[in-house]
């Protein structure tokens, strides 16, 4: 099966063209590190396989992800190279798109999101691009589809009748053409290499490409291995560069056409001046948070909320429990299918509305564009930290679940500051622990419900900044990595990407409700309906019951004085979920109205308030835990990450409810 | 309905509770994530990657 390999530089829509050309579906969003991976699919209606991989600058890879393209390029064998550039970035683009011309196999570079290009008054004449470059050109704006379709049927065309393979040869100072062709030269002799190929390893290998180095070693590559010091002491990495760069320069000089100027491309400009702004760019972003939240949890959120909420604890938590004594059930089954299962899983599912709301709006910021802002706004913060904005994506992707969210650090290149990220990570609020944000700002806060979460979401960003202080100062990291991102033009969202991208993030709430949540739901209905003695009737001598009344004493200084609090607490570790469903089920309840009611006896303002903030930071969930072991290869941080997020959770809770007290 | 067909029904929510747990922790240990069941990029990865620690 013929395939096709999509390279680019990070945000040139590559990730969005994929979905366009392909049948299969991959996650899009707006900014640097969303494809971590290479993905595959199938171009429509053939049979040809389309690779994904992750964005790069060049071939030397700096990063875990960036490793993949050169790998896949040495190892992957592509018919075809489809090189996606952004139109508009282009002398910064084909510094990657000369490294695979180098490469031999046959490339179609798209030009994609040309409006953007347009919008700058310039274009491109593509005939004399492609005659300086041999190689087809295609211009493209994969949002709109609009080259898309002749793009398909051309990467159809080109794969069944291949153009023979022709590298670009530029022609390096002499220097470094007499060290190319030498070693070119023994490399095909001794090595059976292809000139092409033994050429653009040569000149990679001179590139200090380090994963060329370690696969010359590997080969034993000897004409390379023993003239390196040689290419190194000449700095032909930097001629090399200088030349490509000369060469680029007047390619796109001679293909350049200026148009009349427009008012369009001032846009993009005139938002930033706003939005990037070195004092107004973070309360713009704490703004915009806030009406993120106001969305969720005022507008549109919580009135369907109460809907489905009134839907679960009415109509079918009745219908199942006079259906279920038509049939004859007895009370335990009753008991367990009506008051576990339908009020435990039931209860969290009406959360959905909440949290789908607040991912639709995380999707509308990445695909407008503004998530690349937030990041650069954002890394001056971090760089007083002592963090670069490379951080901020790892961070704000586990608003949505930690776990990828630590995934995600593999963007990070220098180990320690990667490791202070997953440290980190989970003091991010994650999705996971909205509902039980929703029913304590029902009950306490309803006029600053929005207000209120805003807060805890931004102590978990503060504690987790002060944190990555603490552990700067620990590990005595010295200067930071640079942070580069590129700032794409604005974009109107579009429907059906918003729409993809809240459910991708969505679904595994949904998934969730299924598996774990509805585990750890049957579970604490077991606790609270069996004892040592065996089933009981009355909860409180049950094993929740005695469970909880054991710990009670901890968390009393907390402000909290019911064991069943401290029981949900503990349901917590199997996902944050849990605690909603947890405190339905030991409160005996079929929906939250009533818990939320019951909630007005049990706690002040203050003491809800200091229970969300140990909620937002208390251990990690099993799930992370186990992620935070997978990354670091490290037992001991997964206990000192447990650990310290628990004396951290507990003291400044303990500090919130005791200081509080003696005001209010 | 019976009292075994309680049991029955009772013993069958409880047993996949018991499973759903079992494999939670099972996929948690692997490097794999609860959060949601579609294979996403960032899964694979870590699987990846955890194949070449071991």
């Amino acid at each position: 099966m013929a395939t096709v390999a999509l390279l680019g530089n990070p945000n040139t829509g590559k990730t969005t063209l994929f979905n366009e050309l392909t049948d299969k579906y991959a996650y899009v969003g707006n900014w640097t590190g969303v494809t971590v991976d290479k993905k595959m699919g199938t171009l429509r209606h053939t049979k040809i396989a389309v690779v994904d991989l992750p964005g790069v600058y060049s071939l030397n890879p700096i990063t875990k992800d960036e490793s993949v393209a050169i790998e896949y390029l040495l190892h992957g064998d592509p018919d075809l190279i489809l090189n996606v550039t952004n139109a508009s970035q282009l002398k910064r683009n084909l510094l990657l798109t000369i490294e695979l011309l180098e490469f031999g196999t046959p490339v179609i570079i798209a030009l994609n999101m040309i409006d953007d290009l347009n919008r700058t008054n310039v274009t491109y004449d593509l005939p004399t691009l492609a005659q300086r470059l041999h190689c087809q050109l295609k211009a493209t704006n994969a949002r709109n589809k609009k080259g898309v379709a002749q793009l398909r049927d051309d990467l159809v065309a080109s794969l069944t009748e291949l153009p023979p393979a022709a590298a670009l040869h530029i022609t390096y100072p002499t220097l470094v053409e007499q060290g190319i062709t030498q070693a070119a030269k023994k490399l095909a002799a001794e090595h059976g290499m292809t000139p092409d190929f033994a050429r653009w390893l040569t000149i990679q290998f001179m590139n200090q490409n380090q994963t060329i180095r370690a696969y010359a070693q590997a080969h034993d590559l000897k004409p390379l291995l023993q003239s390196a010091p040689f290419y190194d002491a000449q700095n032909f990495e930097n001629q090399i560069f200088t030349t490509r760069l000369t060469f680029i320069e007047d390619t796109l000089a001679a293909a350049r056409r200026q148009n009349t100027p427009t008012s369009q491309s001032e846009l993009t400009n005139q938002i930033d001046r706003w939005v990037t702004h070195p004092l107004l760019g973070l309360p713009i972003f704490v703004v915009i948070f806030y009406l993120m939240f106001k969305l969720s949890f005022d507008w549109i959120g919580t009135p369907l909320s109460d809907g489905l909420n009134a839907l679960v604890s009415g109509p079918i938590s009745h219908g199942a429990n006079s259906l279920l004594t038509s049939l004859g059930a007895l009370p335990f089954l009753k008991s367990l299918i009506v008051d576990g299962v339908i009020a435990g899983v039931g209860g969290v599912l009406t959360f959905m509305p909440q949290i789908f709301v607040l991912f639709a709006c995380i999707s509308i910021l990445e695909d407008s564009g503004y998530m690349a802002r937030a990041a650069l706004v954002t890394d001056r913060l971090m760089q007083m930290i002592g963090l670069n904005g490379k951080s901020f994506i790892p961070l704000i992707i586990g608003f949505g679940c930690n776990v990828t969210g630590i995934m995600a650090t593999r963007t990070i290149e220098q180990p320690k500051e990667r490791l202070i990220t997953t440290l980190i990570s989970p003091f991010m609020s994650c999705s996971a622990r909205l509902p039980i944000y929703s029913l304590f700002v029902a009950a306490f806060f309803a006029r600053n419900q929005a207000l209120v979460v805003l807060s805890i979401y931004f102590l978990g960003i503060a504690v987790a900044l002060i944190m990555a202080k603490v552990y700067q100062l620990v590990f005595k990291v010295k200067g930071n990595s640079n942070f580069m991102i590129e700032l794409p033009q604005y974009h109107l969202p579009r429907p059906d990407i918003i729409l993809q991208g809240t459910w991708d993030k969505g679904k595994g709430f949904v998934k969730k409700a299924g598996t774990i949540i509805f585990a750890g739901t049957v579970l604490i209905w077991l606790l609270s309906n069996l004892s040592f003695h065996g089933p009981v009737t009355d909860i409180d001598q049950s094993f929740a019951a005695d469970l909880g009344r054991w710990l009670l004493p901890v968390f009393a200084p907390l402000g909290v004085g019911s064991w069943e609090i401290v029981s949900a607490l503990l349901t917590g570790i199997m996902a944050k979920e849990v605690i909603s469903s947890s405190m339905i089920i030991l409160f005996h309840f079929t929906g939250r109205t009533a818990l939320v009611a019951t909630f007005a006896n049990l706690f002040t303002p203050l003491s809800a308030y200091a229970l969300l903030v140990f909620i937002l930071l208390y251990i990690p969930c099993f799930s992370t835990l186990a992620t935070i072991k997978a990354e670091t290869g490290s037992t001991k941080w997964t206990i000192y990450s447990a650990v310290s997020s628990f004396i951290i959770a507990y003291g400044l809770a303990f500090l919130i409810y005791q200081i509080g007290s003696l005001f209010i | 309905m019976s009292l075994l067909i309680n049991l029955v029904i009772a013993a069958a929510i409880v047993g996949f509770a018991g499973y759903e747990i079992y494999k939670s922790v099972k996929r948690s240990k692997g490097g794999g994530c609860n959060a949601c069941d579609y294979q996403c990029d960032t899964k694979e990865m870590l699987k990846q990657h955890s194949s070449k620690l071991n």
